[in-house]
């Protein structure tokens, strides 16, 4: 046992870099999906026509395809039509566009969710659409997608593992690499399993305190 | 103020105000009655530009009320709503609710918009749920945190879309009591309403719609007391003894 806990003492530094690179993963590809599904949820809330249009096409398209497929299309495809982006880049970027589709869909159930007469009594005090969007509507749609907020941030950062498929060298990968090169799988992926339950847990947390925060009012 | 000229409206096919016409002066307080599906409350909407109407003019001070038009904002500032069913935003506060309005439509300094909302808060009897949500409050309550919304944007009119229908028996008299202060104040109010006995004390003057048609007005006395024509007096006889 003792053997054991200080072999994985030893593969805990190499672990803790991928660690540190999953959270910037995860942070940063959540902060893009929650604006971009913010955008699409309102460019599909507009009344025109073609916006919706787009919006919906958007998210009908992201959704169907593989996530891993999209990261390799951003990560080996662009590079031939002159974007070039590090690894890192590209697994943030791609992330926070796939998983704004999803963002989109919480995002519009909580808006879809409002009742008209929240708008009709917005409007009745004068209120622009756009300050009707801002004060009346997305507050309240918030509270409602907080649910499944929480739950996209969960699943965000278990996805954030398929970064490692094009070098990103988060958690995963950094395991993937110990485990290769001192063949203890048993040792390193228990430890790389119970790392994301580490950090999934205060995810889990944070998610239902806003919820009880946001429900009191 | 309000000049409404042969208006008419339809959904699809069904026409559902078929030529109305009538005017509300300053400080006038006119309550339309009539059963349900008689266009009552979708005339009242027009006159805030909620709905939209195919045909006909609704003026108020003289601009016409077009709900596609940017006038509709300024035509809102003079004449607020009060809907059935409160539609307090329900992620703030009373005193919130009724600065909403004078904070970011009229853009009062904070501090003057917390002194105008405390004032109506007081003024419809809630001085002490400034800081409740509108889930801690009852009907009645949240009904009258509505009118001091309506009344936070000093407009010259009011528009009250059946204010009582929603609230539970007990609760209509403290909502029907600050209406009344109100028009004794020289308010300028449009009340869809089931309350005849409201309508018969407080009203200048009543319009009986039904089928989308204004089929009796005149003053409240006379048309809820005296009714000339046959289907208001079918009507009256229905709500006010609906067991016979």
């Amino acid at each position: 046992m003792s053997e054991v806990l200080s072999r994985a003492g030893d593969y805990m530094p190499v672990l803790l870099e991928g660690v540190w690179i999953t959270i910037a993963v995860t942070v940063l590809s959540l902060l893009l999906s929650t604006v971009l599904g913010l955008f699409w949820a309102i460019l599909g809330w507009t009344k025109i026509r073609a916006f919706q249009i787009i919006s919906r096409t958007f998210i009908t398209l992201i959704r169907g395809i593989p996530i891993i497929v999209q990261l390799f299309y951003i990560y080996f495809v662009m590079p031939d039509i002159g974007i070039n982006l590090t690894a890192f880049q590209a697994g943030v970027i791609g992330m926070g566009i796939a998983y704004s589709a999803y963002q989109a869909e919480n995002f519009r159930a909580g808006i879809e969710a409002i009742d008209r007469g929240q708008i009709e009594a917005a409007q009745s005090i004068g209120m622009s659409d756009s300050m009707i969007m801002w004060r009346v509507i997305l507050p309240q749609a918030f509270r409602i997608a907080l649910p499944p907020y929480g739950n996209t941030m969960i699943m965000m950062l278990k996805d954030s593992s398929l970064v490692s498929t094009i070098t990103v060298t988060e958690l995963t990968r950094q395991g993937q690499l110990v485990a290769a090169s001192t063949f203890d799988n048993m040792t390193v992926f228990t430890l790389v399993a119970l790392m994301y339950l580490v950090m999934a847990l205060p995810l889990t947390y944070l998610a239902r305190q806003l919820e009880k925060r946001y429900k009191k009012s | 103020m309000i000049e409404v000229s042969d208006i008419h409206k339809s959904y699809g096919q069904v026409e559902v105000i078929r030529g109305i016409s009538f005017n509300v002066n300053p400080g006038e307080v006119v309550c339309i009655i009539g059963p349900s599906g008689s266009g009552k409350s979708t005339i009242l909407r027009c006159l805030n530009g909620l709905e939209t109407y195919q045909q006909g003019d609704i003026h108020i001070d003289g601009r016409r009320v077009d709900p596609e038009d940017r006038s509709i904002k300024d035509i809102r500032l003079r004449v607020s709503m009060v809907f059935q069913r409160f539609n307090l935003f329900p992620h703030r506060t009373a005193l919130e609710n009724v600065m909403e309005g004078p904070i970011y439509v009229m853009g009062i300094d904070p501090h003057e918009a917390r002194e105008r909302a405390t004032n109506y808060l007081e003024k419809v009897g809630l001085a002490d749920k400034l800081d409740s949500y509108p889930a801690n409050l009852s009907g009645g309550q949240q009904q009258r945190v509505a009118i001091a919304r309506a009344l936070a944007m000093q407009p010259e009119a009011i528009l009250f879309d059946e204010p009582t229908s929603a609230l539970d028996p007990e609760l209509v008299g403290d909502v029907l009591e600050v209406m009344r202060q109100l028009a004794d104040e020289g308010m300028t109010m449009v009340v869809v309403t089931h309350e005849m006995g409201f309508a018969r004390e407080v009203a200048d003057r009543v319009l009986f719609l039904e089928g989308g048609v204004i089929v009796e007005q005149g003053p409240a006395k006379d048309v809820l007391s005296n009714p000339q024509e046959a289907r208001t007096q079918s009507f009256l006889r229905r709500v006010l003894r609906p067991l016979v």
